[in-house]
C-alpha cells in the first residue's frame, strides 16, 4: 500500500503542559473532636503524583477557610495524578503536627474535564493504600518439565523476574524498598518469597529470579499438554506487592501492588511487561463526609511540532496588522470566537512580540476600536480584545519594571503596618481616624512618588505602545486634551498598578500571606492611586462624588502638584522618539529567589561535604547565596562564570530534583524542592549565561565523588565532559517566547471553533449573493465590514488548520504504532493508554 | 415614611457586578446620593451604606460597588461570596458587556454552591436610545434563560428604576424559601443532618 512519507517523527513532537491552579475555598469540613474549640488551621498543598509544588497560606480558626490563592507552573515531567491535600497544622504541646484531612486527586487524563470552570469537589479520605504511585518490571515464564518418575506427565515450574521498579513513593523522607511476590493458587494456598531490601532509593534495581513449583492437579495421564497446562495455571494469581522497608515499630508500609492472572498470558513464551502499582483492594468503607473543596483548574497540554509546520498560520497571523480593514484580519477573527478575549490575547501578544511586530498590531487595534468608540469617557473600558492584548502586554514586558517600581514600598507597607482606615463605620476600637488618615497618606505618598519617578526605567517597548495609543487618541478626539492622558493611564495606573498593589501576591510582589488590615490598607491605597491617575483626565477635577469618606481624604491630600505630576509622567513615558535612554541599572534585578539544598563546593581537601539549606538569589548580574535572606552573601558566582547549567544524574547523591552549576574550577550541586522549582531555575540560568563565550561544549551528568567520575569512571576531576550540553538544542526552545508553542496554541483554537469558521464563511457567500442580509449564525457583535477580503482570511485559515489538524492525527498514528502496551512507556494499567487506543482503532480514525 | 426604628435591623449586603464601563458606579451613585456623575472614574471598590424602608419594613442597605475590569476579577471571590444578593449590570450599548453576564451568573453560583441565588439582570443606559445595540427582547430573553428577573434602568437625570432596581433585590431576598443562615458555621452539623435528608 503506498504511505504517505511519515513527516514527523515522533520524537520530534514536544508536549508542553501548562497549569494554573485557583484554590477558592472549604467548606462542611469536620472540626476538631478533640481541645476547647472545634476550629481548624488549614492549608492547601498541591502535588504532582507525591511531590508537594505549593503550599497556600494558613488560614487559622475556620471550617470554612478561604484561600483565594493562585498558582501557575509549566509542568515539567510526566505525571498521573495531580492531588491537592487539604491539612489542618494541629498544635500538640509546642509541636506542630500536620494532619491531612483529605484530598482531591485527579487523573492528568481527566483535567481537562475541569479546565476554565469554577468546580466543587468532594474531599476523599487519604491513607497509605490510596497514595500508590509508580510501576514495576516484571518477567513472567512457565516452564515445563517431564516428571522424573518416567510416568510421562508434565510439572511446571514457574519463573518470576522482578526486575526493577520506578517513581516510588517516599515515605517520610526515605524509600528502602523491597518487593514480595506471592502466588495464589486455586487450593487457596499461597507461597511468597521476597527481594532483598535496596536502600534509599525509588528505583530499585531488584534483579530478582523467584521459582514456583506449580501443584500438578491432572494425576490422570491426560495427553493433551495444554489442557493440563490450562487445569493447573488456570486459576493461579502472581501478586507483587512493593513495601517499604521501615525500620520504625511499624514494620512495613506498603507502596503499591499489581496483580497478574496467569490465565491468558503467553507464559510458555515468557510475559515481559511494566505494570502500573495499584492501591490494595478496599472494602467500601462507609461514606465519611468530608467536606468539598473549590477549584478552578487551567490545564492546557499541547504537542508542539518543529517550526515550519507552523509556518503558514503564523504567517498569516502576523500580516493581521496590514490587512485592511482589521476585522478581516485573521488575529480579530480569533478574538471574535473565543468566549474569553484573553485566551486569544495571550498568544497573539506573544507572537508578535516575538516576531517584534507588537507596536504595529496593537497600532491597528487600538486605531480600529477607538474610531468606533463615541464617547472618549469609554475609550478601552470594556474587555476587548486590545484591552486584553494589551494587558497580557504589559505583563509580559513590563514585570521587572513594576517589581522596581513598587517592590520596596509595598514591602514597606506591608512590614509597617499601621492601620490605615478612613472610613468610620468601619474604625476600629482605640483608633484614630486622624492618625489612620496620616498613616494613609504617608503610603499613598510613598507609592505615588514611587510610580512617578519611574519614567526613567519603563521598558522601551511600553514607552513606543504608549505613545501609538496617545497618537491614535488624539487623533480622534481632537477636541479632548484629556484623552490623550486617559487612554494611557487608563491602561497603566487602572490595568497594572491599581491591581498590583490590591493584590501583590498575583503580581509576585509579595510572598508573605496578606491579612485582612494589610489588605484593607492596600485597597485604599490602590483606590487612591487610581483616583490619582484618572484625575488627569477629569474635566471637573472637585466633583467626585464617590464614598464620602474618600472624597473627603483625596480633597485634603490630592493638589495639583500631584496631577502635574501625573501629566509629566505620562508625557515622558509615552514620547515615541525622544524617549529617554533607560538608565543603566544601578542595583542589579532579582531575577529569581528562594530556599535551595546545596553541597559544599569542596574548596578544601578534606572534609565532610555536606548539604546545606541555603538561601539563593539570580539577578542579572550574578548568582549568589547566604545563610538566610538579608544576610550577607556566602559565595557570589558572576554569571560570565557560568560555563553550563545541567541536571545531575539521581544516582549521584541519590537525591531527586538535582542540577549543576559548572564553573570553571568546580561544579555547584544543588537540589531544588521540587521539580517545578528545579526546571523554573534550569531555564533562568540557562537563559542568562546562553551569551557566555566560555559555554562548555560537554559537561559530565553525574558527579565526581571518590575520585572519579560516576558517569565516564575519568578519574581526573578536570577530565573533560563525556555529554554533550543539551542546551544548545533547548536553548532556543526556551528563549523567552516559544512562538511555535504559541501558534499552535491558536491552532487548536480555531479547530475547537470550526463550526463557527464555517458558518462565517457561508454567511459570507449567502452576504455576496443577497446583499444587506445579516447572517444568522454569526457569533454576537460579530461586524462584517469587508465581504471579499474577510472571507479570503477566512478560507486561508481553515485551509491552514485542517493541515495542522491532519499532521496532528498522523503524529497521533505514529504515536500509537510505536507505543507498546507494556512497555515503560504505556505500562499495563495505564487506562488513558487503552482509551487512546480504543480510539483509534475505531474507524473513521484510522489510517488504513 | 417612618422613622427608622432603633432595634437591630436586617442588612442586607448587596454587590453591583457587571463589565467596565456599563454604569455600575453612576446607578449606585444615583441611588444614594441621588445625583447622576458625568465624570468616569473608574471604581476599585467602593462600598455605601444606608438605612431604607422597603415595602414598608426597614433594613440596612450595604452595597458593595465592583470594579469591572477583568484584571481585578482574582478579588471577585472575595465579595461574592459575602453578597446576599446581585445586580448583574450590562450596557445596552455594549453587546460584550451582555455576552459576559454569564460569566458573571455562573461564578456567583459556582461559589454559592446553588443552583440559584437572589439576583436581578440590570439593563443599563436604556436612555441612550439612538446608541442602543441590546434590544429588550434579548435581554429579556437572557433574563429568562438565567431564570432571573430583569430591569431597565437609566442612571442619568431623570433616573429610571433606579430604586426600583435595588428595592427588587431585597424583595427577591426577602422572598428566598428558608432565610439565609447566619450562624451557618456553628450549624454545620444540622446542615449535613439536613443534606442527608434531602
Amino acid at each position: 500500500m503506498p504511505w504517505k512519507m511519515a513527516m514527523i517523527s515522533t520524537s520530534d513532537v514536544r508536549v508542553e503542559e501548562c497549569l494554573k491552579i485557583k484554590i477558592g475555598q472549604a467548606k462542611n469540613l469536620p472540626p476538631r473532636s478533640h481541645g476547647s474549640v472545634g476550629w481548624r488551621d488549614i492549608y492547601c498543598r498541591i502535588s504532582l503524583d507525591q511531590e508537594e509544588i505549593f503550599r497556600t497560606a494558613t488560614v487559622e480558626k475556620t471550617l470554612e477557610p478561604f484561600f483565594g490563592e493562585e498558582y501557575e507552573c509549566e509542568i515539567p515531567r510526566k505525571f498521573r495524578f495531580l492531588s491537592i491535600y487539604l491539612c489542618d497544622k494541629e498544635r500538640v504541646v509546642n509541636t506542630c503536627k500536620e494532619k491531612v484531612l483529605g484530598k482531591v486527586a485527579i487523573k492528568r487524563e481527566e483535567l481537562h474535564k475541569y479546565h476554565g470552570k469554577d468546580h466543587w469537589f468532594p474531599l476523599l479520605p487519604v491513607d497509605a493504600d490510596s497514595e500508590v504511585q509508580g510501576k514495576v518490571h516484571i518477567h513472567v515464564k512457565l516452564n515445563q518439565f517431564m516428571k522424573s518418575s518416567g510416568s510421562g506427565s508434565f510439572s511446571h515450574r514457574l519463573y518470576v523476574r522482578v526486575i526493577e521498579c520506578n517513581d516510588l513513593t517516599i515515605i517520610n523522607g526515605a524509600c528502602d524498598p523491597y518487593a514480595a511476590v506471592s502466588i495464589f493458587y486455586s487450593s487457596s494456598k499461597q507461597e511468597t518469597k521476597r527481594t532483598k531490601v535496596r536502600k534509599k532509593t525509588i528505583c530499585p534495581q531488584f534483579d530478582e529470579v523467584f521459582y514456583f513449583d506449580i501443584p500438578s492437579k491432572s494425576h490422570n495421564q491426560e495427553k493433551d499438554v495444554f489442557k493440563i497446562l490450562e487445569e493447573d495455571i488456570g486459576s493461579v494469581e502472581l501478586r507483587v506487592s512493593v513495601m517499604h522497608d521501615s525500620s520504625g515499630l511499624f514494620g512495613s508500609v506498603f507502596l503499591g501492588e499489581v496483580k497478574i492472572p496467569l490465565h491468558g498470558l503467553d507464559i510458555i513464551k515468557g510475559h515481559n511487561a511494566w505494570y502500573f502499582l495499584k492501591p490494595r483492594d478496599h472494602h467500601p468503607q462507609q461514606k465519611i463526609e468530608l467536606g468539598s473543596l473549590r477549584l478552578k483548574i487551567y490545564y492546557v497540554s499541547d504537542h508542539v511540532f518543529s517550526s515550519q509546520f507552523y509556518d503558514p498560520l503564523r504567517n498569516l497571523l502576523l500580516s493581521s496588522s496590514k490587512v485592511k480593514p482589521i476585522t478581516s484580519s485573521t488575529a480579530y477573527v480569533l478574538g471574535e470566537i473565543v468566549t474569553n478575549k484573553i485566551d486569544a490575547a495571550q498568544p497573539l501578544v506573544k507572537i508578535f512580540m516575538h516576531h517584534g511586530e507588537i507596536v504595529a498590531f496593537i497600532k491597528e487595534l487600538a486605531d480600529w476600536e477607538i474610531s468606533n468608540v463615541k464617547d472618549p469617557n469609554t475609550i478601552f473600558r470594556g474587555n476587548t480584545l486590545v484591552s486584553k492584548c494589551m494587558d497580557e502586554f504589559m505583563k509580559l514586558t513590563g514585570m521587572h519594571y513594576l517589581h522596581e517600581t513598587l517592590q520596596s514600598t509595598i514591602h514597606y507597607i506591608c512590614m509597617d503596618h499601621k492601620p490605615c482606615e478612613i472610613d468610620p463605620t468601619k474604625l476600629r476600637d482605640g483608633e484614630n481616624i486622624e492618625t489612620n488618615m496620616a498613616n494613609l497618606k504617608d503610603y499613598v505618598q510613598r507609592t505615588f512618588r514611587a510610580i512617578t519617578s519611574s519614567a526613567l526605567v519603563c521598558p522601551q517597548i511600553m514607552c513606543e505602545v504608549f505613545a501609538v495609543l496617545k497618537d491614535s487618541a488624539t487623533l480622534c478626539f481632537p477636541s479632548v486634551r484629556e484623552v490623550r492622558y486617559s487612554v494611557i493611564s487608563g491602561f497603566l495606573f487602572l490595568r497594572f498598578f491599581a491591581p498590583a498593589i490590591l493584590g501583590p501576591k498575583l503580581f509576585d510582589l509579595s510572598t508573605d500571606p496578606i491579612d485582612p488590615q494589610t489588605h484593607r490598607t492596600l485597597t485604599l491605597v490602590s483606590k487612591t492611586i487610581q483616583s490619582l491617575g484618572n484625575r488627569v483626565s477629569c474635566k471637573s477635577p472637585q466633583q467626585l462624588f464617590k464614598e464620602d469618606y474618600m472624597v473627603s481624604f483625596n480633597k485634603s491630600f490630592i493638589t495639583e502638584h500631584h496631577v502635574e505630576s501625573v501629566r509629566v509622567f505620562l508625557e515622558l513615558i509615552s514620547s515615541s522618539s525622544g524617549a529617554p535612554t533607560p538608565l543603566k541599572r544601578e542595583i542589579p534585578l532579582i531575577l529569581k529567589e528562594g530556599m535551595m539544598k546545596k553541597r559544599a563546593q569542596g574548596r578544601k581537601k578534606f572534609g565532610i561535604k555536606n548539604f546545606k539549606i541555603r538561601y539563593f538569589c539570580l539577578t542579572t548580574t550574578e548568582l549568589f547565596y547566604a545563610k538566610a535572606k538579608g544576610e550577607p552573601p556566602l559565595c557570589h558566582i558572576p554569571i560570565d562564570h557560568i560555563l553550563a547549567v545541567e541536571k545531575l544524574q539521581e544516582e549521584s547523591f541519590k537525591m531527586k530534583n538535582m542540577f549543576q552549576v559548572i564553573q570553571p574550577e568546580r561544579a555547584l550541586y544543588i537540589q531544588a524542592r521540587n521539580c517545578v522549582e528545579e526546571k523554573e531555575w534550569i531555564d533562568i540560568l540557562t537563559k542568562v549565561c546562553q551569551s557566555n563565550k566560555n559555554r562548555l561544549r560537554e559537561f559530565h551528568p553525574a558527579a565526581f565523588l571518590n575520585g572519579h567520575w560516576l558517569c565516564c569512571k575519568a578519574s581526573s576531576e578536570s577530565a573533560p565532559g563525556c555529554h554533550p550540553v543539551t542546551a544548545s538544542v533547548s536553548a532556543n526552545i526556551r528563549v523567552h517566547i516559544d512562538s511555535d508553542r504559541e501558534v499552535e496554541r491558536i491552532h487548536t483554537i480555531f479547530f475547537n471553533h470550526m463550526n463557527i469558521l464555517e458558518n462565517l464563511i457561508e454567511s459570507c457567500e449567502q452576504q455576496a449573493v443577497y446583499t444587506g442580509e445579516q447572517g444568522m449564525t454569526l457569533p454576537p457583535g460579530f461586524v462584517i465590514e469587508d465581504i471579499q477580503s474577510l472571507w479570503k482570511t477566512l478560507k486561508a485559515v481553515k485551509s491552514c488548520v485542517i493541515t495542522l489538524e491532519q499532521d496532528h492525527k498522523q503524529h497521533l498514528s505514529n504515536m500509537y504504532r510505536e507505543t507498546q502496551y507494556g512497555s515503560e512507556q504505556a505500562p499495563i494499567g495505564d487506562d488513558n493508554y487503552l482509551v487512546m487506543m480504543a480510539q483509534h482503532c475505531c474507524p473513521g480514525n484510522n489510517h488504513r | 415614611m417612618s422613622k427608622p426604628p432603633n432595634e437591630n435591623l436586617l442588612t442586607y449586603i448587596l454587590v453591583v457586578v457587571g463589565d467596565g464601563g456599563v454604569g455600575k458606579s453612576a446607578l449606585t451613585i444615583q441611588f444614594f446620593q441621588k445625583l447622576f456623575v458625568t465624570d468616569y472614574d473608574p471604581t476599585i471598590e467602593d462600598s455605601y451604606i444606608q438605612h431604607t424602608e422597603i415595602d414598608g419594613h426597614w433594613c440596612i442597605l450595604d452595597v458593595l460597588d465592583t470594579a469591572g475590569q477583568e484584571e481585578f476579577s482574582a478579588m471577585r471571590e472575595q465579595y461574592m461570596r459575602k453578597g446576599d444578593g446581585f445586580l448583574l449590570v450590562y450596557s445596552v450599548t455594549d453587546k460584550q458587556s451582555y455576552e459576559n453576564i454569564r460569566n458573571f451568573h455562573t461564578q456567583i453560583l459556582r461559589v454559592k454552591d446553588r443552583d440559584t441565588y437572589p439576583m436581578l439582570l440590570v439593563a443599563n443606559k436604556v436612555d441612550l436610545v439612538h446608541l442602543r445595540v441590546v434590544t429588550e427582547e434579548q435581554g429579556r430573553e437572557l433574563a429568562v434563560q438565567l431564570k432571573i428577573p430583569y430591569i431597565e434602568t437609566s442612571a442619568k437625570d431623570p433616573p429610571l428604576n433606579v430604586d426600583a432596581a435595588f428595592h427588587e433585590v431585597v424583595r427577591i431576598i426577602r422572598n428566598q424559601p428558608p432565610p439565609v443562615d447566619k450562624k451557618r458555621r456553628r450549624d454545620w452539623w444540622k446542615r449535613n443532618r439536613r443534606c442527608t435528608l434531602l
